[in-house]
């Protein structure tokens, strides 16, 4: 079969490595850095019910209840089922909230209206000033387990995993990619590897590994704010009735809660600053619904670098779809043999894998059905005993 | 505020270069920057070929346990502000097969960890809660994030020491809460082998370094009770 070769270690990466696997394909993905380390860690570990996008995203929407589904059948150890609280704290948030319940039935995700006391019940720490709720089934998200669980499948699978491998170059012939230049920062030497077929799965980074075959993308980074702060003051994902916008979400993650989120766009998905003003807006909007958040402790406060697709056409940043696309170059570009998939979340990375693998199954002109919808995930742990198609064995470096 | 640092960091590409060196930077920081901002600070500025692991950065993947002026810690929950004045130095985790610079091989970490011990546990109870309809209960991650500060910590386990470690133990007794009838006695059987428990001397490092507080010498405790009945305090 076909040698694919991914460059990009993250959700995106990982789940197209299962996907390629299972289909069969030769698989090689290489990562400049440890697994995971860009955006893919960093997220705030939502799995979303789709119910945020539900009124301005439809498609992220029913993309994203669509793989809540199927996450939860196929990798149940990375995720708390604990369902989530859209609540209201004022008249306003009450308005959304009639188009929020509509959205959410037309998009296909369960919900149901519970009232301040019904919801106060569920979650002692929301604010006595909460006027409804609704709850839907959004969940908790272990990032890095639940990649590494893709990880672990694919590499038992046969998949040849690089981290610590950074692209330099792509090589092209008559128009059309031949392999890949890779400096391997373990051994600082660096090795022209042959594909059949490259695949930039890059996400923020997208922009670069694209440029090195000439060709430029639609990508966006978009880095926001999250705060841990200390102790666990929901079990459910409790987020904001109102637009998508700053500080309106909660996500209780082991002994922390997790503060979302803010958005600013930027050219270079390296620039994470921490904005001050941005940690003292979230909290501040965050504990509007709980107010203990607002006094906990900080644990930790990051930035992470959304992939978002170019959209000069959207009233703000926030309304940029979360949906995710796969540019054929061949067809964009007229060079073929490369394929970039951008957008997305971590929520739809196996949909965005499937999307993904069809269309180089398409080109290859096979007719081979995907997998990944019933095929249960091995364990993260897996990963670290797996026998590995990664030539030396990583066990005794 | 800022403030100018100085790390010492140890390099080392086992099999590449063969000496482990220590190499010196110097960088003005926030005294709020945690270590791991520091470390991306160095690779992007500095010097892309440092090699570190890292993803979530807030204490729940468990993949930047380093040696922070000795003390087995994660990067990215320790800040600036909290360490002494003058060098700061960091090396990679002990006992663990080194894959360059900072990074460790996690393998042998697993060795003992069951596959299936299940990574989810019930959540703490809170008054007035009742279940929404179709939840059997609310769950919660485990605290322990498998980041191996304690078997690094641990002066019996790691590398050829047939210990099994504190985070395999504190994961067995964890599991131990959790299974019923026939599945108890060979987690017992394990806890109680030649790798178990029995090797731990409680120096209580396990606990002392734990950055989520899982205390791994309390679970060392628990199974030695079980195990031999005879409830010694550690």
């Amino acid at each position: 079969m076909e040698h694919i070769i991914i460059i990009g270690g993250g959700g995106a990466g990982a789940a197209l490595a299962h996907d390629l696997t299972l289909r069969g394909f030769e698989v090689s993905l290489f990562e400049k850095g440890e697994l995971t380390s860009g955006t893919t860690g960093r997220h705030h570990g939502l799995l979303h019910s789709g119910a945020r996008y539900a009124v301005h995203d439809r498609t992220a929407a029913v993309e994203c209840i669509e793989e809540n589904r199927i996450l939860r059948t196929i990798a149940p150890q990375s995720l708390e089922q604990n369902d989530g609280l859209f609540v209201a704290v004022s008249p306003d948030d009450e308005a959304y909230g009639v188009s929020l319940l509509e959205a959410c039935r037309a998009s296909g995700i369960n919900v149901k209206n519970l009232s301040a006391d019904r919801a106060r019940a569920l979650e002692p720490a929301l604010t006595s000033k909460v006027r409804s709720a609704l709850q839907v089934p959004d969940a908790t998200i272990d990032p890095w387990r639940l990649a590494m669980h893709f990880f672990a499948t694919a590499r038992q699978n046969g998949a040849s995993l690089h981290p610590f491998c950074e692209i330099r170059g792509i090589d092209t012939r008559g128009g059309r990619v031949t392999g890949v230049e890779i400096l391997d920062y373990r051994t600082g030497k660096t090795k022209r590897v042959k594909g059949d077929l490259v695949v930039n799965a890059a996400g923020a980074w997208a922009g670069r590994v694209a440029a090195l075959a000439g060709i430029d993308v639609p990508i966006q980074p978009g880095p926001g704010v999250m705060i841990a702060v200390e102790g666990r003051v929901t079990n459910m994902v409790i987020n904001r009735m109102r637009p998508a916008g700053e500080g309106d979400i909660i996500v209780p993650q082991r002994g922390l809660s997790i503060l979302g989120t803010s958005l600013w766009l930027t050219d270079d998905p390296d620039d994470v600053a921490l904005p001050e003003e941005h940690i003292s807006r979230i909290i501040g909007n965050c504990s509007l619904m709980v107010p203990a958040v607002g006094e906990a402790p900080i644990r930790s406060a990051w930035s992470a670098a959304r992939p978002l697709i170019r959209d000069t056409g959207a009233a703000s940043p926030q309304q940029i779809s979360r949906t995710f696309e796969c540019y054929d170059h061949a067809v964009t570009h007229g060079v073929e043999g490369i394929i970039s998939l951008l957008g997305g979340k971590a929520t739809t990375v196996r949909a965005m894998a499937e999307k993904t693998a069809d269309l180089i199954c398409r080109k290859a002109g096979h007719t081979i059905p995907c997998r990944t919808r019933t095929t249960s995930l091995l364990s993260w742990r897996r990963f670290f005993s797996a026998p590995s198609g990664d030539g030396p064995s990583r066990r005794r470096a | 505020m800022k403030r100018k640092i100085r790390l010492k960091i140890r390099r080392h590409r086992p099999g590449i270069r063969t000496k482990p060196r220590f190499e010196t930077f110097l960088l003005t920081v926030d005294t709020d920057s945690s270590v791991l901002d520091v470390l991306e600070m160095i690779q992007s500025g500095q010097d892309p070929t440092l090699l570190f692991r890292r993803s979530c950065h807030h204490s729940s993947c468990g993949t930047c346990g380093m040696l922070i002026n000795g003390e087995a810690r994660l990067a990215c929950i320790t800040r600036i502000s909290e360490l002494k004045r003058g060098i700061i130095t960091l090396e990679p985790l002990p006992g663990f097969p080194l894959l360059g610079d900072l990074a460790v091989d996690m393998t042998p970490f697993y060795e003992d960890i069951g596959e299936r011990w299940s990574y989810l546990r019930g959540a703490e109870e809170r008054s007035g809660t009742k279940l929404p309809k179709g939840i059997k209960r609310f769950e919660r991650f485990e605290n322990c994030i498998e980041c191996g500060c304690c078997v690094a910590a641990c002066p019996v386990s790691g590398g050829e020491s047939p210990f099994m470690g504190p985070a395999a133990l504190a994961a067995l007794n964890g599991e131990l809460q959790k299974v019923e009838g026939e599945e108890i006695e060979p987690l017992l059987k394990q806890a109680g082998s030649e790798r178990g428990e029995r090797l731990c001397n409680r120096t209580l490092a396990c606990s002392r370094v734990c950055p989520t507080s899982v205390y791994p010498a309390r679970h060392i405790l628990d199974l030695r009770t079980r195990l031999r009945g005879d409830g010694q305090k550690g």
